[in-house]
């Protein structure tokens, strides 16, 4: 990486390290450490003290600031957007539970959903 | 029974090291993808395994927009955390409009936006990062100057 004065988010530049890393949304976070901590409880009585001070203050931080409060349509969405379906009927075949659990979207709301991402593609 | 020593000793290196300058704040290790071959070490006798893993981290960089929670409201600025970072420090020159209430609960005030006070959510953005290497920690400073940034109301209250 070269020197910390070159660092700017705003033109992202942010070392190599960090580039080629995946960026998670904070509820993505609280998803991973959430579980983290509950395999703790289970091995022992008291899992805070088990814990590094980061992790607990970063697991206090994701959860406070989890826009999203549905780990399901979180799941959803990142597949959509990792597999690029075209049309309401081939999201509908790839992640069935679009139109079933959650917030159960008609197709107008994933047509929608499809061409927000859509657009996110051109962009690049 | 091997394995299951090398993963405690993972965990445990990795809670302990707490955060390095590239990479910042050590978060949680995700995957152990390999565990090397062991070398004997020569003069302690102790044993060796290269690792390779992925886990998650979480830096702040220069120009970048955040959330944090203010917790120390002083005359000349407060401090922010966010996340593991606790030394965020907005000084009063970067807070356009506010001024120092001096009070019980100190507060900063001002005409046109919410009050800054201890425990409320301030969206900023990153003017300078420092990394201390005798506490393994960072420091930053943010500013207030910038469009959308300021006091914002959290819809998700700590649970």
């Amino acid at each position: 990486m070269s020197g910390e004065e070159e660092e700017n988010a705003a033109e992202l530049k942010i070392g190599d390290e960090f580039l080629k890393a995946k960026c998670l949304m904070n509820c993505e976070v609280a998803i991973i450490l959430h579980h983290k901590y509950e395999q703790l409880q289970q091995t022992s009585d008291d899992p805070m003290n088990q814990v590094s001070q980061v992790f607990e203050k970063s697991l206090q931080y994701v959860k406070r600031f989890s826009r999203y409060k549905n780990p399901d349509a979180v799941r959803q969405l990142c597949v959509l957007g990792n597999l690029c379906p075209e049309t309401v009927e081939e999201a509908i075949a790839m992640v069935p539970s679009i139109k079933t659990r959650g917030r159960a979207h008609d197709d107008e709301a994933i047509e929608k959903m499809l061409n927000d991402l859509s657009l996110i593609k051109k962009f690049e | 029974m091997l394995q299951r020593s090398i993963v405690v000793r993972l965990l445990d290196d990795f809670a302990r090291r707490k955060a390095t300058k590239d990479l910042g704040y050590f978060l949680a290790v995700t995957t152990l993808e390999n565990i090397g071959e062991g070398r004997v070490r020569e003069n302690t006798g102790e044993v060796l395994f290269p690792v390779v893993f992925s886990g998650i981290t979480f830096k702040i960089f220069r120009g970048e927009v955040l959330d944090g929670t203010v917790h120390k409201v002083l005359k000349h600025g407060v401090f922010l955390k966010c996340g593991p970072v606790e030394n965020i420090y907005l000084t009063c020159s970067k807070m356009p409009d506010y001024r120092y209430v001096q009070a019980e609960n100190p507060v900063f005030l001002s005409e046109k936006n919410p009050k800054i006070e201890k425990d409320v959510v301030v969206r900023v953005i990153v003017i300078g990062t420092k990394w201390l290497e005798a506490e393994r920690e960072f420091q930053a400073l943010v500013s207030l100057e910038g469009d959308f940034l300021g006091p914002v109301s959290c819809e998700n209250p700590l649970d």
